[in-house]
């Protein structure tokens, strides 16, 4: 317990949270501007069946109100991705994103993509995320200085979303043992549920099929997706294990996306730009070219 | 923006209580599989599905009794929750399920259809049983009919 907390409150790298609040902000803000939010908000009252705090309305938010705080929270979401303001506009971006999101979970079915990452911003409400990388207000860039050298500071929000990516996958392993247990895998279970989609879709779905008519691949991809959620928290324990969860997680996504035409690539993204060291993977790119930043890789556990 | 931590400092103790109380809810929700949104007990196809799959079917039906199954996944954004609105049809009161009929009803004439009354029929496939690339047709029986603000349901 001590050497996880040591871990968790551990020194960070400013340039790793300022990754975190420059890609998962503009994951936002791309998410917030094309979500269905206006045409949920015409939705018949009879069809609403409301999540969370929603269940104090009786019907979704009119359509102008759903409008501005789109508006706002999209603006919030760019302001805090540019690193202006962010101690308020990425609350700010969080807090108007909430409603929005939860209306697309209020169809009768909670919607997983967009909970990681509201999730994983989380950590950073509270976090000086704009210590580099960031636009000063008026437009101008950050003015030359020694950039802040790695601290306790800029830790704790990373680690802490680390964790919230390891979880979520790790919970939904633990949810399919305690639900189904072994038959998860060892039942024809996948392949009843990639005929089941693939049948429910307009044109027989070829990826769907092709493991569903194999039972002995669906048993091994059933495997294979346990073995991959429950031991996705050894990447915690073990940085370089990122190399093999990391790419069987998104692999994973993208072939449900394929299979069942069901779209995880906001957690995928999310879970990407959480777990990769991104200065360190660039300045190992990189090692010479950059000479205001020094090399600096996160002090590890 | 923020001066930056001095190097050695701890972490501030309202970042300790922030982080320990953060992480606690949600490993609570994940470990007993609470939903309390946006925080989640990640139930991601956690069931085991079987062979055979109960589920429901929603038709309209026009003057001349013809059948139309309603084409969900081309009405707007706030209809596509229907299949879990289908699966708690039963439960809810019958003005409450007057209303469903009629939301879907009015969605498929606003595409031009012609909508006399609703029907709603259980329905259960064997998706082991295939014809061709396509699972076999479900047995289904009719459970309810929604026409004139009504919902008669057949014993």
């Amino acid at each position: 317990m001590r050497r996880a907390e040591a871990w968790l409150f551990a020194p960070g790298d400013p340039r790793r949270l300022a990754v975190l609040r420059i890609g998962l902000c503009g994951l936002l803000a791309v998410r917030l501007a094309t979500g269905p939010y206006a045409e949920l908000a015409s939705q018949p009252a009879a069809l609403f069946r409301p999540i969370s705090f929603l269940r104090v309305l009786e019907r979704m938010p009119p359509r102008g109100l759903v409008v501005a705080v789109q508006a706002l929270a999209v603006a919030a979401a760019v302001l805090a991705a540019a690193g202006l303001w962010a101690r308020v506009t990425l609350p700010l971006a969080w807090a108007a994103a909430l409603p929005l999101v939860a209306m697309t979970s209020s169809l009768g079915k909670v919607v997983h993509n967009d909970v990681l990452l509201l999730l994983c911003l989380v950590p950073l409400l509270p976090a000086p995320t704009s210590a580099v990388w960031a636009v000063r207000p008026g437009g101008r860039k950050a003015p030359p200085r020694t950039p802040p050298s790695p601290g306790v500071a800029f830790g704790w929000p990373v680690h802490t979303a680390m964790v919230v990516v390891a979880g979520a996958y790790f919970f939904s392993g633990l949810a399919k043992l305690l639900h189904a247990g072994p038959a998860w895998v060892t039942s024809g279970n996948l392949r009843w549920v990639l005929y089941a989609s693939s049948d429910q879709q307009p044109a027989p779905n070829p990826y769907a099929l092709f493991v569903a008519d194999r039972p002995l691949l669906a048993h091994l991809l059933a495997a294979a997706t346990l073995a991959v959620e429950l031991g996705f928290p050894l990447v915690l324990w073990r940085p370089r294990l990122a190399w093999l969860f990391l790419p069987a997680a998104v692999a994973l996504h993208a072939g449900i996306g394929l299979a069942m035409r069901l779209d995880y690539s906001v957690m995928a993204a999310t879970a990407v730009l959480v777990m990769v060291d991104w200065p360190a993977v660039a300045d190992r790119l990189q090692p010479a070219a950059d000479t205001t930043q020094p090399t600096r890789k996160e002090p590890s556990r | 923006m923020q001066p930056a931590a001095p190097p050695q400092a701890r972490a501030p103790r309202w970042a300790r209580r922030f982080v320990a109380a953060y992480l606690a809810v949600f490993v609570l929700c994940g470990l007993a599989g609470f939903e309390a949104w946006p925080l989640t007990g990640w139930r991601l196809f956690a069931d085991a599905r079987q062979a055979r799959q109960p589920g429901w079917q929603a038709v309209t039906v026009d003057r001349a009794g013809r059948e139309t199954p309603v084409p969900f996944r081309e009405l707007p954004a706030g209809h596509q929750g229907f299949v879990q609105v289908l699966r708690g049809f039963p439960e809810l009161a019958a003005d409450r399920q007057a209303a469903v009929c009629q939301a879907w009803a009015e969605a498929v004439r606003a595409r031009g259809g012609e909508v006399a009354a609703v029907r709603l029929y259980q329905t259960e496939t064997d998706v082991s049983h295939r014809v061709g690339r396509r699972g076999a047709p479900p047995t289904r029986v009719l459970r309810y009919t929604c026409h004139d603000g009504k919902v008669d349901a057949p014993s």
